[in-house]
């Protein structure tokens, strides 16, 4: 191996650290800003900028770019996000911890919302069904919010090789690219049309992974100041509940629904497609 | 020469796991990222706050460790918050000298460096995958995303 592609040559390598601290702190200049849409507004954090900006150093993205970094120095930025958001979750603890007796309150109501991603496959599954006329890969791309222990399930059941592992990736791209994004979008939506209590909306933010649920208890906290310390604890706390409990939940409950939930709505082709899994 | 440089792609596209050395530079490049855009983000001066982050990192150092030698399955991640849960809990002596310090660092300017490397870390594949079968797996997406999101809002308020 050549001394300039180890990993810790790589980690130490400043290009992609300045990219990354340069769009940043630009980002964090711009600051909190928001546009109305009908009564609700979106609210753009500057984690938003940060991640556009950034698209446009990606040499896998932009040819341009590998004037600037190439594909091996940027490659290294997937590994460090793993440990890049330990430091953020441990300060998301240090909000969980102190609010512990609030979150023990409403235990039921955080026990329970794990179950919400049935309400994915409500919407979801039907149209990729019966609109997109998607096969199998519909199981996998709406079982679930598409996480890591989710990937991790459908590739011990089915392979990712197969239709229900490229329906997971896909979603698992998605996420990856956009989800953090679109989490924080969606979160201060809601958060201005006052259809929901700020602390089931921070619940909800941490069904997916840890940046999804940053991103969108930030945007909650920025909505909500004044309930600031209790919407970060309560998404923390979800979020810790369904790393917990998220891969129990989908091996028992929503991958056998949706295995059942695809056969009803696929009834007129069941004869032609025959799944070669068998249990 | 087409060769050697496919071999290259090709490592570049695969998957990099650290070691737990690598994990701990990876860690500090990380928390000195972080206070950089504290400091842009919340004002909060980078040695002001410099304390708050080596708690932070001690949590996370902690953390990475128990994961390494409490084999149980647990993900790092988990047992970095627990431990960060537990230091600050009501009953624990600490916590209320990590609460002072820690509110040097804000919260959201912790997670704008995590998305741009996110931003760095898409890959040819994910780039081709979303070229080949983009619109449609764009909308199930958006459908699965939202869909999750208010059936647990909906579950949550209902049982609060």
């Amino acid at each position: 191996m050549k001394p300039e592609s180890t990993p810790t040559s790589l980690l130490l390598n400043w290009r992609l650290h300045l990219i990354v601290i340069a769009m940043s702190v630009i980002s964090e200049w711009i600051g909190i800003q928001s546009i109305p849409v009908a009564n609700a507004k979106l609210l753009f954090l500057p984690l938003f900028y940060a991640f556009i900006l950034c698209l446009f150093f990606n040499p896998n993205i932009l040819k341009f770019s590998e004037k600037i970094i190439t594909k091996k120095q940027a490659s290294i930025a997937a590994p460090i996000i793993v440990i890049g958001i330990l430091p953020f979750i441990a300060k998301f603890g240090t909000l969980i911890g102190p609010a512990l007796p609030k979150i023990a309150e409403a235990g039921s109501a955080m026990i329970i919302q794990e179950l919400g991603n049935l309400g994915t496959m409500l919407i979801a599954m039907p149209i990729a069904v019966l609109v997109f006329k998607m096969g199998r890969e519909a199981i996998g791309a709406t079982f679930s919010i598409a996480r890591e222990p989710n990937i991790a399930l459908i590739s011990d059941r089915y392979g990712l090789k197969s239709n229900e592992g490229i329906g997971v990736m896909g979603v698992y791209v998605m996420g990856t690219m956009f989800g953090t994004i679109y989490f924080a979008l969606l979160a201060g939506f809601f958060a201005s049309t006052g259809w929901f209590d700020p602390r089931a909306l921070a619940m909800a933010c941490g069904v997916g992974s840890g940046s999804m649920t940053a991103a969108c208890s930030g945007t909650l906290a920025t909505s909500f100041p004044e309930m600031k310390d209790e919407i970060l604890a309560f998404a923390g706390a979800s979020n810790l509940l369904t790393n917990a409990t998220g891969l129990y939940v989908a091996i028992f409950i929503t991958l056998p629904f949706s295995e059942w939930f695809y056969r009803k709505l696929s009834k007129d082709n069941t004869s032609t497609i025959t799944s070669k899994e068998s249990h | 020469m087409t060769t050697q440089t496919d071999t290259m792609n090709e490592e570049a596209s695969k998957e990099i796991r650290l070691t737990l050395k690598e994990s701990i530079i990876a860690l500090i490049v990380m928390c000195l990222v972080s206070l950089v855009s504290n400091w842009a983000g919340a004002g909060t001066d980078f040695f002001a706050a410099l304390p708050a982050m080596l708690i932070i990192f001690a949590m996370v150092v902690v953390g990475m460790l128990l994961s390494k030698f409490i084999p149980i399955g647990f993900p790092a991640v988990a047992w970095v918050s627990l431990v960060s849960v537990l230091l600050t809990i009501p009953v624990s002596p600490v916590a209320a000298p990590i609460l002072a310090e820690l509110k040097n660092i804000s919260f959201l300017a912790m997670v704008t460096p995590v998305l741009a490397y996110a931003a760095m870390a898409i890959t040819k594949m994910e780039v081709d995958l979303f070229k080949r079968s983009g619109f449609k797996i764009a909308v199930i997406s958006i459908l699965v995303f939202t869909g999750t999101y208010i059936g647990s809002a909906l579950i949550a308020n209902a049982f609060l």
